[in-house]
């Protein structure tokens, strides 16, 4: 093991799949416009990027602990509307609507959890219900009408969630460094900690988990809470950038989180998950849209691509997992 | 004689109106290895799941070495002592060698509020564990299970709950599924437990396997302990398996005989 070449290594590392693939997908759309790697371009894809990103790190997590979270779509949409309402009708501030919106996620991502690990219910169903429950809250509270949002500006939380500067000609948001700072703390807590380690066992084989002593239901629960709590951030974090709070928002992006994570190498399954892996399928999913758009190819084919590259990783996936297997 | 390691008296346990378990009394002393032998049914892994804690006893008492314990749950068991390795469930197959040996328990690396751990400490005790129980292949401790043989997967399982200083060692089916030399490896490990104090109770179906490593056997039989004391010095198999089966010779040849016109 310890005299394989470094290029080796590399290449046997999970992330290296995704890897090639962005490096690959990059190169293609550079060649067909040129305009793809221009500053605006980057800025704009930046942007949105790390909203999406921020959900797919906290489930990258959970998945790798077994487990599933299908509301973050709604709590996406509904964190904002709930911050602007409580703001717009003089409740609360601006802040204190913040941490509310933060709190009542928090609270969502228990009930998930409790009904995951207390009743035995699988999250697919769990977190399917208080999909429908949140999203339908959202669009109750605000009969269907996007909330008023214009009165941000200048605003302390809003300047440090999003407030945006320029680096020479790159526009860049304060999100992208909430982003990185939430992938090295997660890649951290996954990979050195030793919660990292009951997250992996908790998926992996939670009996023997139980059996050691580790508390998989306090593990999951702790995810879900995380899950929620960062589907609220980037919800309002996005709300904050484009200045509008629609109750609609955040609709099916439960699947294009998902598919962002298992396309990195993070398990469906559980017990085994990586946080490089995810940045680079989330970038691959971003980039991919944008670059479709770019050249050319008409936007409602979007999903066509999408769903070629998440077939296609998977058969990566399993192939190299077999081969791992066969050659031990 | 001295109080033994383990005591269990008048151990009853239904599952509603089954009665898994009547009456049995056992018990395992120190520095012994102890076979649990009895056919399918005859509540061998019922006694074992109540004494690793994993199901409550409907009444009896449990003493660890004359104290009277309570077992609620796997961690109640294994902060007295018993360590219980179920074949191939005690290990996650994902992680690597030295993060399932530690699993639970990992070391931190000061600062404590990282909760970092300490993985150069978990992989040098588990280089030297892998040496004690006898791995001598180089499998270096960051091998994830999953790509570990089955006589291997037991050895990490054993040098667990070795290294853990667990007091009492249950091996539920340890040798099933596993080739020859690996059968002989995992009987050395047990034997390697005895020698650096550890008592084992070992459960089987193997007779033979039984009978190569253990100092006493125990037979169960339809939730009871029907002899709980016999030498596989001084004992033959087949007297073993008579006990086990409840019949005599006699009726053996019977229930045979009753069996041929048929065929």
């Amino acid at each position: 093991m310890e005299n394989h070449s470094l290029v080796q290594r590399l290449i046997a590392r999970p992330e290296f799949g995704p890897f090639v693939l962005l490096v690959v997908e990059i190169a293609v759309f550079w060649s067909f416009n040129h305009d793809f790697l221009s500053p605006q371009n980057i800025s704009n894809t930046l942007a949105f990027t790390v909203e999406l990103g921020l959900i797919a790190l906290a489930m990258t997590l959970l998945m790798t602990s077994g487990e599933f979270d299908l509301s973050v779509g709604s709590l996406f949409g509904f964190s904002p509307v709930l911050m602007w309402t409580l703001f717009n009708s003089g409740l609360t501030s601006l802040e204190v609507g913040f941490v509310a919106a933060l709190l009542v996620a928090a609270f969502i991502g228990l009930v998930n959890g409790w009904f995951v690990t207390q009743l035995k219910i699988p999250s697919f169903l769990v977190t399917l219900g208080m999909l429908l429950v949140v999203r339908g809250t959202a669009l109750f509270v605000t009969d269907g009408f996007p909330q008023r949002t214009w009165s941000a500006e200048g605003s302390w939380l809003a300047e440090v969630l999003v407030g945006d500067f320029f680096i020479g000609p790159f526009r860049i948001y304060m999100s992208l460094f909430w982003f990185i700072a939430a992938a090295i703390g997660l890649g951290y807590v996954l990979t050195q900690s030793r919660t990292g380690n009951w997250i992996q066992a908790a998926g992996g084989n939670p009996s023997a988990a139980r059996a050691r002593g580790v508390n998989v239901s306090g593990v999951k629960i702790g995810l879900f809470v995380l899950s929620s709590v960062m589907a609220s951030l980037a919800g309002v974090i996005s709300s904050l950038r484009t200045s509008a709070a629609n109750p609609n928002s955040g609709t099916g992006y439960e699947l294009e989180v998902i598919a962002m994570v298992v396309i990195g190498g993070t398990a469906l399954t559980g017990g085994r998950g990586t946080i490089i892996g995810t940045v680079l399928g989330i970038l691959i999913l971003r980039v991919m849209r944008n670059g479709i758009v770019l050249i050319g190819v008409p936007g409602l084919a979007y999903n066509i691509f999408i769903g070629a590259i998440i077939l296609g990783m998977m058969a990566l996936h399993s192939w190299l997992e077999r081969r791992h297997q066969a050659g031990t | 004689m001295a109080e033994p390691l383990i005591r269990m008296t008048s151990i009853r346990k239904s599952y509603g109106r089954v009665q898994a378990l009547e009456d049995a009394n056992f018990h395992v002393n120190e520095r012994e290895i102890v076979g649990l032998l009895g056919d399918n049914g005859a509540g061998k892994s019922t006694l074992i799941k109540v004494l690793s804690g994993a199901v409550p006893l409907t009444s009896g008492d449990i003493f660890i070495r004359g104290k009277k314990v309570s077992l609620r749950s796997t961690s109640d068991a294994i902060a007295h002592g018993i360590e219980t390795i179920y074949q191939d469930s005690a290990l996650v197959t994902q992680l690597s060698i030295a993060r399932n040996l530690f699993l639970g328990r990992e070391p931190i690396k000061p600062p404590r509020f990282l909760n970092r751990m300490d993985r150069d400490a978990m992989n040098t005790v588990a280089r030297d564990l892998l040496k004690q129980v006898g791995i001598s292949k180089n499998i270096p401790p960051t091998t994830p299970i999953g790509s570990l043989s089955g006589g291997e997967r037991q050895a990490v399982a054993i040098a667990r709950a070795m290294h853990f200083d667990s007091d009492l060692i249950i091996l539920d089916e340890p040798t099933n599924n596993l080739g020859v030399a690996e059968t002989q490896g995992v009987l050395s490990f047990v034997r390697s437990a005895r020698d650096s104090g550890h008592s084992c109770i070992f459960i089987a179906h193997n007779i033979h396997h039984v009978f190569q490593v253990v100092d006493r056997i125990v037979v169960m039989r339809r939730g009871k302990v029907v002899a709980d004391d016999i030498d596989p010095k001084k004992t033959s198999v087949a007297e073993v398996e008579r006990i086990i089966t409840g019949m005599s010779d006699k009726e053996i040849r019977d229930a045979i005989a009753d069996g041929k016109p048929s065929h």
